[in-house]
This record gives C-alpha cells, sequence and structure tokens, in this order.
C-alpha cells in the first residue's frame, strides 16, 4: 500500500472513533496540527503510535516519527495530512 | 479478587515482591505474563520474557513480541527496581545511574508501551510499586528515594494523559517487607524505620495485594492519579 493511503487510513480510523458530531472525511488538506487542526493534542498522538507500528511493519524497521529531523522543521510534518506523507516517504529513502 | 481472563503484566517478577505477585496473580486465575533480566519459569499459565528494564530499546522489542503472542494486556504492575543504599558523596555512579534507568525510565518505557496495547480496548490498569522512601526520605537513599517519588509523578501525568482511554494510573508505596532486597540494608536501619511508623510492622504480601486487587477492578474506575502508603505513612 501507499504511504499516502496508509495515512489517510490510518487518519480516518482513528478520527472514526470520535464522537458523531466530531467526525469528518480526512483527505490531503486534512490539518493535523496548529490553527485549524481538526484532531486534538491526543488524538494527533494515537495516529503517531498507529503509524510508527505499521511502518515498523512495512519497512521492517523502526521508524521514529517525532525525533529531533521532525521537531525541528520550519514546515512541521504534522501541519497536513499531505506533509506528514511527505516527511514519511523522505524517511523511507533513509532506511 | 479473582483474575479468569485477565493478562497481567508484572516487571521484576523472579524475585522479591515480583515473584510473589506472580504466584498471587496465577493463583487467582490470572494469565501473567513476567518480565526480568534473569529467566524464570513458573507453573500455569505463566509466560516468561527476559528483558532488561533498564534499556528502553530492550522493552519495545520486548512488547513487540507480547503483543504478537497474547495481542492484549488488561493489568500492568512496575515492580522491577534495584536498590543501592550509600551515603551520596560515596554513591558509585554506575549503581546511581543503575536506580534510574530501572526504577525510573524503565517504569516509563513499560507503562508507554502497555499503553499502545490497552488504547485499542479502551481499557487498562497501570499500577506502580513505589517506596516508603520516596515519603520518609531517609538517609543513604537520595537517588532511590527521587526515583520513588518520580515513580509517582509519571503515574499522575499519565494518568491525565491516558485518562480519556479509561486507563488508571495510580501508586502503591509499600513499606519493608521480607524480601532479598531488604537484605542489602542495615536490618537495625529498618527496624527504627518501622518501629517510627504509625502502624509499627512490616508489610506482608497480603498488604500488597489488597490494595493491587483495588486499583485493578472496576471498583475503582473513577480512581486515578493516586498514592496509597501502607503502614500509615502520608
Amino acid at each position: 500500500m501507499k504511504v499516502g493511503e496508509i495515512v489517510k487510513n490510518v487518519v480516518q480510523e482513528v478520527v472514526d472513533t470520535l464522537p458523531e458530531s466530531d467526525r469528518f472525511i480526512v483527505d490531503n488538506k486534512t490539518i493535523l496540527f496548529g490553527n485549524g487542526s481538526e484532531i486534538d493534542s491526543m488524538t494527533l498522538v494515537s495516529v503517531i503510535v498507529d503509524l510508527e507500528e505499521i511502518l515498523a511493519d512495512q519497512y521492517d524497521k523502526e521508524m521514529c516519527l517525532t525525533d529531533d529531523r521532525a521537531m525541528t522543521r520550519e514546515i512541521s510534518p504534522f501541519d497536513t495530512i499531505q506533509t506528514l506523507v511527505d516527511y514519511i516517504e523522505e524517511l523511507s529513502k533513509q532506511i | 479478587m479473582n483474575y479468569r481472563d485477565k493478562i497481567v503484566l508484572v516487571t521484576g517478577a523472579s524475585r522479591g515482591i515480583g515473584k510473589e505477585l506472580v504466584k498471587y496473580f496465577l493463583a487467582n486465575e490470572a494469565t501473567v505474563l513476567g518480565l526480568s533480566k534473569s529467566d524464570f519459569s513458573c507453573d500455569g499459565k505463566y509466560f516468561h520474557y527476559s528483558c532488561d528494564i533498564s534499556k528502553g530499546s530492550n522493552i519495545h522489542s520486548t512488547f513487540r513480541k507480547i503483543v504478537k503472542d497474547h495481542g492484549r494486556i488488561d493489568i500492568v504492575i512496575n515492580n522491577a527496581a534495584v536498590l543501592t543504599s550509600q551515603y551520596a558523596m560515596i554513591m558509585p555512579i554506575q549503581n546511581a545511574e543503575d536506580m534510574v534507568n530501572t526504577n525510573l525510565l524503565g517504569t516509563f518505557f513499560v507503562s508507554r508501551e502497555a499503553v499502545k496495547i490497552m488504547r485499542k480496548f479502551k481499557h487498562g490498569r497501570i499500577i506502580n510499586i513505589g517506596s516508603m522512601a520516596a515519603s520518609l526520605e531517609p538517609m543513604g537513599d537520595s537517588i532511590y528515594a527521587a526515583t520513588k517519588a518520580g515513580v509517582r509523578t509519571l503515574a499522575n501525568v499519565m494518568s491525565r494523559e491516558f485518562s480519556k482511554l479509561n486507563i488508571t494510573c495510580n501508586t502503591l508505596g509499600v513499606t519493608a517487607i521480607e524480601t532479598d532486597m531488604l537484605n542489602q540494608l542495615p536490618r537495625e536501619k529498618i527496624d527504627e524505620i518501622i518501629e517510627a511508623l504509625p502502624v509499627p510492622r512490616y508489610a506482608n504480601i497480603d498488604d500488597i495485594t489488597n490494595v493491587i486487587d483495588f486499583f485493578a477492578s472496576d471498583k475503582s474506575s473513577y480512581i486515578t492519579s493516586q498514592t496509597v502508603y501502607l503502614g500509615g505513612i502520608n
């Protein structure tokens, strides 16, 4: 499965566990963090944990999405679905 | 309390309080997952995982195996701890580091790996074994007492992070109990501390399991971020 689909699926699955009034359809522009974010910080944590587990299986190697490389970037990988997909693809090339 | 259909994970399972807790949970029909550096086996539904609790990466890989083997954890008892009682100025560096890595960081890493599994079931109980040292602050125990105070703080902060997941985090502050850890300390010093307690006697395993039963049960679903000390300590 492509990284874009994995990320969207994981976020959608987590969003679908929220109360009905908070649910929405996830797309590449969905904001994950900061102003305009549609999910709270603990929901984002759940997304990250799920992604790290799936990516570890996919690449057969642990991938930390929240280390210094991610947290010190000018544009956060967690801004939107698309920035997160781009970041994971970049990391996957370093494996 | 009956633990049928519950999966209980105990760290420091091969000796002392951990070993007694393993026997207690097995006697009450739990499936028990024991973690410790040394090998250990037990009759019944006991599954041992050799794991160095002082190393975060070792804990992470052990939990990867646990989730594949069992898929679920209901209750975690963070019991693993090491103790060197020594005046601060002559405490060996390695012993000080071992206490921080095992008692404090080990508890942190085990808790968070367990919660990654528990969150999928929206239920869990994290129970940290604290110590009277965190409250009484005896000379010679600067690092040990600090790690046990830290264990209590870990539970309190984590309880906030995990409450929406229906996971509670509480601490049991134990007094001295007859274990091999106690033999590392001068008995006269411990006797003196015990005699000064409101309930001046050594703890026994029932004192510990009585509190654990409550923290582990559904009756404590509204109880989190709490520390219960034995023997009348505040």
